[in-house]
């Protein structure tokens, strides 16, 4: 397996950790199984998950960049028409208190109606919906890294925590609608 | 060639006092943080989960028989509707005789990352109605949401009409596809199921990024140089204090209530296509048939007029009563415009319903 493109060299380099991390993984297991209740063993076993997520993060940050790059292009596009929009309103400096007031307003008035319109824009929403995407996605990486750390500790995942939490949520859902049955059936 | 500057010396005085106020200001105000937001006296009768129920102590002697909950947004805290003795909102009520409640959401925290639209109005709602009907045996209430509180008092007003005798929607988030401003724009584009996937509640930090792209340079400079320039107005002062405190306080939207808050509203938008349901049952807003009294700000950034009028014409009610006033959508609630317009008009409409 050649690296060709990044694509394939972002596949490359995750078949070669793969490969290592597992084929390190049953070598080592047998001397390890001594120690198979301490926090190493439980680390080392999903260690290979936190180089895949670490080659995904790169992945992810690609696109965050360049979705962030496009964000400030937008920004500083925008900026740079308003600019122009206002020095072709008040071309001299200010020279008095009036003058500076005047200023004061053509400026908040032009920049707030051009970074509005860009706000609305159809083209700023799409981008800003793909950078936050490509942030949590980041998270993602994040936490999935968080738990393989929490998990060598014997300490509950994140989507463990949510299982509890739905299962609470659930819990008090049927509790209110039994006491509210209880409460009818009272009334009657 | 030529350049020739003649600077009049009152700017030049102008820019050094402003540097001075600057200097000063810590020294004339306090910190946000050291200003209590509680402002009419209330007791707080009933709590459920993180939530609170406030009942404002009366202020006359005479009030009328059916009492008003009031249900807030999601978005911020409940304060703004009495920020301060001269603009609030509920002291304003409670002066006019009404009896006022106020259901305060509270902050979520992880742990309330499922609840959902039905909690909110099937639960919380329907529990603070209930509680207020025993309090002052009544067998019917005035219900008045605000914003996207009015949004879960409209599915509430449907779902239970028979505990509504009046409903009073104040900038309600009803109609997402008609909506202008752009919060709805970022709402349409957003993977919320992603969001609420992996990091559960909506953050306030990312609610208070899309409240400051609303006019950038008015609210992000143009309101501290005017705090600046105005730091010796002790009441200017304090009403600004105020309102920032009350802006930066934003608790988090439990995921899976804000899920559902933006594909059903601005994505999908069902409320206004009677297509909604909350908790298995359907939002028809022609349920809602007591009388109803709309108000809509025509300079709203946050709820265009566009996104709240429609509620008027969809409800099955013949008693109903649009109201538009030219302000924005903080200024419809806490301005001197709502005190001397906005509460009169309110206060006479629903005493003579109560």
């Amino acid at each position: 397996m050649e690296p060709q493109s990044p694509k394939n060299a972002a596949d490359y380099y995750k078949h070669l950790s793969l490969f290592w991390t597992d084929i390190i993984h049953l070598m080592s297991s047998k001397p390890q199984a001594l120690a198979s209740v301490g926090p190493m063993r439980a680390f080392a076993s999903n260690a290979k998950k936190i180089s895949t997520e670490m080659i995904a993060i790169n992945e992810s940050l690609i696109g965050f960049n360049q979705f962030l790059t496009e964000y400030y292009k937008q920004l500083s596009e925008t900026w740079d028409t308003a600019q122009k929009k206002v020095n072709l309103k008040m071309p001299d400096v200010p020279q008095d208190v009036e003058q500076m007031e005047a200023f004061k307003r053509i400026w908040v008035d032009i920049f707030d109606n051009d970074f509005t319109e860009l706000f609305d824009s159809e083209k700023f929403g799409e981008n800003y919906g793909k950078l936050v995407s490509k942030e949590l996605e980041l998270t993602k990486h994040w936490n999935n890294i968080s738990n393989v750390i929490l998990q060598s500790a014997n300490l509950p995942s994140k989507e463990e925590i949510d299982e509890v939490y739905k299962e609470l949520h659930s819990l008090k859902k049927r509790i209110t609608k039994l006491e509210i049955e209880l409460k009818k059936g009272g009334n009657k | 060639m030529k350049s020739e500057s003649k600077i009049d010396p009152k700017l030049l005085e102008e820019i050094l006092k402003f540097g001075k106020n600057v200097i000063d200001a810590p020294k004339l105000v306090s910190a946000p943080d050291e200003i209590s937001m509680e402002v009419t006296p209330h007791d707080v009768v009933q709590e459920i989960d993180k939530t609170r129920l406030l009942h404002y102590r009366s202020l006359t002697q005479k009030q009328h028989k059916t009492p008003l909950l009031i249900s807030y947004a999601l978005i911020n805290r409940y304060h703004i509707l009495d920020i301060q003795p001269e603009k609030s909102w509920v002291r304003n009520l409670l002066l006019q005789g009404f009896d006022v409640y106020m259901l305060d959401w509270g902050s979520p925290t992880s742990m309330d990352k499922y609840l959902d639209f039905d909690d909110y109005v099937n639960g919380y709602l329907d529990s603070s109605v209930e509680f207020i009907k025993n309090e002052s045996s009544t067998e019917k209430i005035s219900l008045q949401g605000y914003c996207t509180g009015a949004t879960l008092a409209t599915a509430y007003t449907t779902l239970h009409p028979e505990s509504v005798k009046n409903y009073i929607a104040t900038a309600p988030v009803i109609d997402g596809w008609r909506d202008t401003t752009v919060i709805s724009n970022l709402a349409k584009h957003m993977d919320v199921d992603k969001m609420v996937e992996i990091i559960g509640n909506m953050p306030p930090e990312f609610m208070y990024y899309c409240f400051s792209v609303l006019k950038p340079f008015e609210q992000g400079i143009e309101k501290y140089v005017n705090f600046f320039k105005n730091i010796d107005n002790k009441k200017f002062v304090d009403s600004f204090l105020r309102v920032e405190k009350w802006l930066g306080d934003t608790p988090p939207i439990p995921g899976e209530l804000f899920k559902q808050w933006i594909k059903d509203i601005y994505q999908d938008n069902l409320l206004i296509q009677n297509k909604m349901y909350v908790g298995g049952g359907h939002i028809d807003l022609k349920k809602i048939n007591m009388p109803i009294f709309t108000q809509v700000a025509v300079g709203d950034h946050l709820v265009s007029p566009e996104c709240s009028m429609p509620l008027h014409y969809a409800v099955g009610s013949e008693d109903k009563t649009l109201r538009m006033y030219p302000t924005g959508h903080v200024g419809m609630i806490a301005s001197s415009l709502s005190q001397k317009k906005v509460l009169p008009e309110l206060g006479q409409w629903l005493a003579e319903r109560s």
